[in-house]
């Protein structure tokens, strides 16, 4: 009895060896497949994005890095990530429910305030989501030319894989959400990411520009993008309509509040608007860097930052004013902190700005 | 003097007396017809001249110090025409000390040596970078997509606006930390050289071209012909600052401190020389154990220039422990010689007796020599296996030049009578225990209970210190910069100087990806290269990492308009080829022509051992899980990569050496005393001395390295002569049936001044090694300094005292 047992169990060692040596014969594992490494170093290598959750700050950035910090940016703890693909935005509407996105079309969701991620969506089922929701429609509709070409578009996804990424994310809600990135890419949610719809057939973007960023002003929600493209969303017709654009250059992303709309992007290029897009005024930055990001102060003034880590303020006036500062780093992204500070993040990591 | 030597060689005073029939066939051969052998030796003397004069080359290779066979290096000698990033190139930087680069006195002269290098034959003028290079541009995105241009204004005429564009341009090419320093004092020339001078075809004299770069561009510009301040090796005063480093520098440098070191040899000679007037106050006899030496010497050098070998900063050390061997040897014919013609013997006579009487144990130190000389071959390292075989050879010649020419020569010549008087008067004062003999006397109580006792126990605790210190003993580099020179050289110094105003370190570890053709664009690759670089980057040793991964992440960015959120390695084909296309443009270094092997360098804070283990370890482990049939990954590329080979080769051999070294020691006191106990006598005073020569290079700051290899090989190798002589004699006089105290005392009164002198001959030959402007020479100076004299100690003191308990009159 005993011995039959005995060898039932090394067989079955011997099979686990066995499946172990061909994993890793295989060797390769994908980077949606692979979680992220705990490292020293992520607070100190690239970050792309970093945002509120309540009173806490999550980063995220390279390798499928999330950080989050509880004392406004001085120290950081690694998240539980299950995928090491580099990780563009992230948006916390609430101060548990958090959604990141990034390469490869992921989307990662956590409820616990960032300390620990599930995957929602890969790239690898974005084109299947298009094929099914495009097809639904083009049978519903036949006469529409338009259906069948998104179709294709799902099918073209499909075929080159997850190679898609999003750029942005922003939820308004723990249910309502989208994901934007690449080549029109734009995926809604109503139900806190368990489902996705395309959006595709409601940017008014034709030629397939890349949607950098999505922003809400409290009363309005915006695209940015590619070549120009601006875009705002019209409830009644349930779409993103074209807005008046003042620069045909790209759009790095915007940012405002009722009555006050900021849009940054290529070569230093500022703009305001303060009617929700009708008419524009260029303000002066001075510089010829990208500006890639921004966040608005403890006193309510919007700091914009470039590639290069200038900082500048939005004033009154027509012209922005440069700000000193300690050390200049590139910076991605910026946040306005519990403790009145600003945090950035960018190319080296996270850093702070105090409150003067 | 000891019965021993008289027993079957009467005084003859006449030569009609002495049957020339006797002596061995040898020493009938040679002494019956001796101004034949003379003349032989003059016309092989003159030849083998003559080739060490004409053929006799300086060539320091870096090929033959690394350890050949050690899979990391053949990994890389196999892919090394692939690695054009690790090529070889020499980085000029030109420092304004007045001021910052935006200096248009400073341009100017930036631009004269760049154009001075461009015209240097040797370099690789397409590759070349600085910032008056055309090719140095700066890109940026517009609305239109990328706009650039040369970083130096192509209308450049030293103007205000003309340098604030180049200010500008300096910050769009992102060039700050690579081609200028990041506080602006300086910037720098990346000077890539052939491998062959296109115009002649043959490969490049690093050399001319080292003495081309202190010429033209040092002695020009950093010290305005101030000659004598440029050869102290000292900086210059001046506005402007020349700093150079790269291989044909350290090359330059170390064929310029191998010609000093052949400076040296003139002290060794004439110190040898002192040292043996001193002892025999003869003149024509000391002058004729230097010459013999010398013709050691020459025979050698022609032997070893007519075999094809070069003289490289190792080999280059055999002539003198050849000179100090020979000059030990020479002497002890002399002495015999001297003390039979004091007692009226002729001197020819005198010649065979010693002939007769030290040929054979002439001939047994030689051999044990030879065995700590050819234990060397078994270490993987070619100039190491080099210095066994030339200093082999070195060995052999001896036996001509010192056992068979010197007593030939002796014949004729004599000596002084004199000298002749002296050493006999020396003799009967110490038989009267006056003089030297007080010395004997001393080391007499060794053989007395409580003086063996104390100096065994005092050898125990030394032993034991010395072990718990050597404990501490490091493999490898301990300090920065090129450890072939010292860490405050001109060299070293600039070396600093460039990793602490530029971001890129020069301690490169590399490891090889190696695919099938355009296999280093796919993108499973690109991940696991990029897996690998952060990897690598978690150990704090590791600065930075670069491989085409950091091209294709900018470049991918680019192409989206300098999106920092597409600064990512894309899994669309088309995107990847783009890169890698630009990427052959801007950086062909990091992958080769046909995309199949890219490496993934490491720049490192340092090269001491533990980084490199630990570094290799991290390296190693992801090699072997993520190597398969489409990609491998092999360690080990960069001048980091390949020390990491050397020190684990050099770590090995160590104990290997160790090993055979005391057991061919062993074996040979074996035979040569057939006494399991006298065989410990004589080998454990050399164990004390290894374990002490371990702490002491704790102590000093030397890691065990290819130079320190030979160092504990001959330390022990020719430490056993001391006890060789020293209880051999004993053991002969014990086994006739005399107490171990009177055995002691005739064999230290017959060998022990020779003891003596050879480890005072030997010590002198090397010490002046210590000053020596190569770093490992200067270190193999110091501890075989330490260890020939050591073992004399050890010999003298131990050999006693260990005999006291090891060798009572009934074990014998």
């Amino acid at each position: 009895m005993c011995s039959v047992r005995q060898y039932v169990r090394l067989a079955l060692c011997a099979t686990l060896v066995l499946l172990q040596a061909v994993a890793q014969a295989a060797g390769y594992v994908d980077v949606l497949e692979l979680p992220a490494k705990p490292s020293a170093l992520a607070q100190r290598s690239p970050l792309l994005d970093v945002a509120r959750a309540g009173e806490r700050l999550v980063a995220v950035g390279q390798r499928g890095h999330i950080l989050y910090s509880d004392d406004a940016g001085q120290s950081w703890q690694q998240a539980a990530v299950p995928v090491s693909a580099d990780l563009n935005a992230v948006h916390f509407p609430t101060a548990e429910q958090g959604w990141a996105v990034g390469n490869d079309g992921v989307v990662l969701h956590s409820n616990d305030a960032g300390q620990t991620w599930s995957k929602q969506l890969d790239g690898r089922a974005i084109g299947a989501l298009l094929v099914e929701h495009y097809a639904a429609l083009a049978s519903a509709e036949p006469g529409n030319e338009q259906w069948p070409l998104l179709v294709a578009e799902g099918e073209r996804l499909t075929a080159e894989g997850a190679d898609k990424p999003f750029l942005d994310v922003w939820f308004a809600d723990a249910k309502r959400g989208y994901a934007v990135g690449v080549f029109n890419l734009i995926l809604a949610t109503a139900d806190g990411g368990q489902s996705w719809t395309p959006l595709q057939d409601r940017t008014d973007n034709p030629q397939g520009l890349h949607l950098n960023a999505i922003a809400f002003t409290g009363d309005a929600l915006y695209l940015a993008g590619e070549q120009g493209l601006l875009r705002k969303w019209d409830a009644g017709q349930e779409r993103f309509v074209a807005v008046a654009s003042p620069y045909q250059g790209s759009y790095f992303g915007l940012i405002g509040s009722p009555g006050e709309l900021l849009v940054y992007g290529l070569r230093g290029h500022v703009f305001r608007s303060r009617d929700g897009g009708s008419s524009w005024s260029q303000l002066d930055s001075g510089l010829q860097v990208s500006i890639t990001a921004a966040a608005q102060d403890a006193r309510g003034d919007y700091r914009l930052f470039t590639q290069a880590g200038h900082m500048l303020r939005a004033g009154a006036d027509a012209a922005l004013q440069l700000l000193p500062q300690t050390q200049q780093s590139p910076v991605a992204g910026a946040v306005l902190a519990g403790d009145g500070g600003l945090v950035l993040v960018g190319a080296r990591g996270a850093r702070t700005l105090s409150a003067e | 003097m000891g019965n021993m030597k008289q027993d079957t060689m009467p005084v003859i005073a006449d030569l009609r007396d002495f049957d020339t029939r006797t002596g061995n066939l040898l020493e009938r051969l040679v002494f019956n017809h001796r101004p034949l052998f003379v003349l032989g030796m003059a016309l092989i003397t003159l030849l083998l001249g003559y080739m060490a004069v004409t053929r006799l080359e300086m060539r320091p290779s870096f090929e033959k110090m690394i350890p050949q066979s050690q899979p990391y290096i053949q990994n890389f000698l196999e892919n090394r025409a692939s690695l054009r990033g690790l090529g070889n190139s020499v980085r000029v930087v030109v420092e304004n000390t007045e001021g910052d680069i935006f200096d248009p006195e400073y341009l100017e002269v930036l631009k004269q040596v760049n154009d001075e290098l461009f015209l240097t034959a040797g370099v690789d003028r397409a590759w070349m970078k600085s910032l008056w290079s055309p090719a140095v541009r700066w890109t940026e995105v517009t609305e239109e997509g990328f706009q650039g241009g040369p970083v130096m204004p192509d209308t450049y005429s030293g103007q205000p606006a003309d340098i604030e564009l180049l200010r500008q341009n300096i910050t769009r090419a992102g060039i700050v930390g690579s081609l200028v320093a990041s506080d602006f004092k300086s910037s720098m020339l990346i000077v890539p050289l052939l491998d062959k001078d296109s115009a002649t075809g043959r490969g490049i004299d690093y050399h001319q071209f080292s003495q081309v770069l202190e010429e033209k561009l040092r002695d020009r510009y950093e010290f305005a012909g101030a000659r004598a301040t440029l050869q102290a090796d000292e900086e210059g005063q001046g506005k402007i600052k020349i700093r150079v480093i790269g291989f044909a520098k350290l090359v330059g440098d170390l064929i310029d401190g191998l010609i000093l070191v052949m400076m040296f040899f003139a002290i060794a000679v004439a110190t040898a020389f002192v040292i043996i007037l001193l002892y025999t106050r003869c003149l024509r006899s000391t002058l004729l154990v230097i010459g013999c030496s010398l013709m050691a010497v020459i025979w050698q050098l022609g032997i070893v220039a007519w075999l094809g070998y070069a003289i490289d900063p190792y080999s280059v050390l055999v002539p003198f422990l050849i000179f100090a061997i020979g000059v030990s040897h020479a002497s002890q014919k002399m002495n015999g010689i001297m003390q039979d013609i004091a007692q009226g013997t002729h001197q020819l006579v005198a010649a065979r007796y010693t002939f007769r009487r030290l040929f054979i144990a002439g001939v047994t130190a030689l051999l044990s020599d030879a065995v700590g000389f050819a234990v060397l071959m078994l270490i993987d390292i070619p100039v190491i296996q080099d210095l066994a075989i030339t200093a082999s050879i070195g060995v052999a010649v001896l036996i001509f030049t010192t056992l068979l020419m010197m007593p030939v020569a002796l014949s004729y010549v004599g000596v002084s009578a004199k000298a002749a008087k002296r050493a006999l008067t020396i003799d009967s004062n110490a038989a009267q225990h006056r003089g030297f003999g007080k010395l004997w006397d001393l080391l007499d109580r060794f053989t007395t209970r409580r003086w063996a006792t104390g100096a065994v126990l005092v050898a125990l605790l030394l032993g034991i210190g010395g072990f718990m210190v050597s404990l501490n003993l490091k493999i490898g580099d301990l300090d920065s910069g090129a450890p072939e020179l010292h860490e405050d050289s001109r060299y070293n110094r600039d070396n600093a100087y460039i990793t602490g105003h530029y971001a890129l370190s020069s301690d490169l570890f590399a490891v090889m990806i190696k695919t099938p053709a355009e296999g280093c664009l796919n993108y499973r690759t690109l991940v696991l290269a990029d897996r690998l670089a952060w990897e690598l980057q978690q150990h704090p040793g590791v600065q930075t990492t670069v491989s085409l991964v950091n091209a294709v992440r900018q470049i991918t960015a680019g192409s989206f308009e300098g999106n920092p959120k597409l600064s990512s390695i894309q899994r669309n084909q088309d995107m990847l080829n783009y890169a890698a296309q630009q990427a052959s443009v801007n950086a062909p270094e990091l992958f080769n022509t046909d995309c199949s092997l890219m490496p993934v360098i490491a720049y490192l804070k340092d090269h001491k051992a533990e980084t490199l283990d630990e570094v290799v370890a991290i390296a190693d482990r992801f090699a072997r899980d993520n190597s398969s049939e489409e990609r491998q990954f092999l360690l080990a590329a960069g001048s980091a990569g390949i020390e990491a080979a050397t020190n684990i080769v050099v770590r090995e051999a160590n104990r290997t050496m160790l090993f055979y070294v005391y057991l061919a020691v062993t074996l040979f006191c074996l035979i040569a005393f057939r006494s399991w106990r006298a065989a410990l006598v004589a080998v454990l005073p050399l164990v004390l001395t290894s374990i002490l020569c371990e702490a002491l290079m704790v102590y000093m700051g030397i890691g065990v390295k290819v130079a320190t290899l030979p160092v504990i090989a001959l330390g022990v190798g020719i430490g056993v002569d001391y006890a060789l002589y020293l209880l051999s004699v004993q053991l002969h006089f014990q086994r006739q049936g005399m107490a171990l105290s009177d055995a002691y005392r005739n064999a230290v009164s017959f060998t022990g001044r020779v003891v003596g002198l050879v480890g005072i001959t030997l010590a002198a030959g090397v010490v002046c090694w210590a000053w020596s402007p190569i770093k490992f020479q200067a270190d193999m100076g110091i501890l075989l300094t330490f260890m020939f004299l050591w073992n004399m100690l050890g010999a003298l003191i131990l050999i006693p005292a260990l005999s006291y308990f090891l060798l009572p009159k009934q074990r014998v």
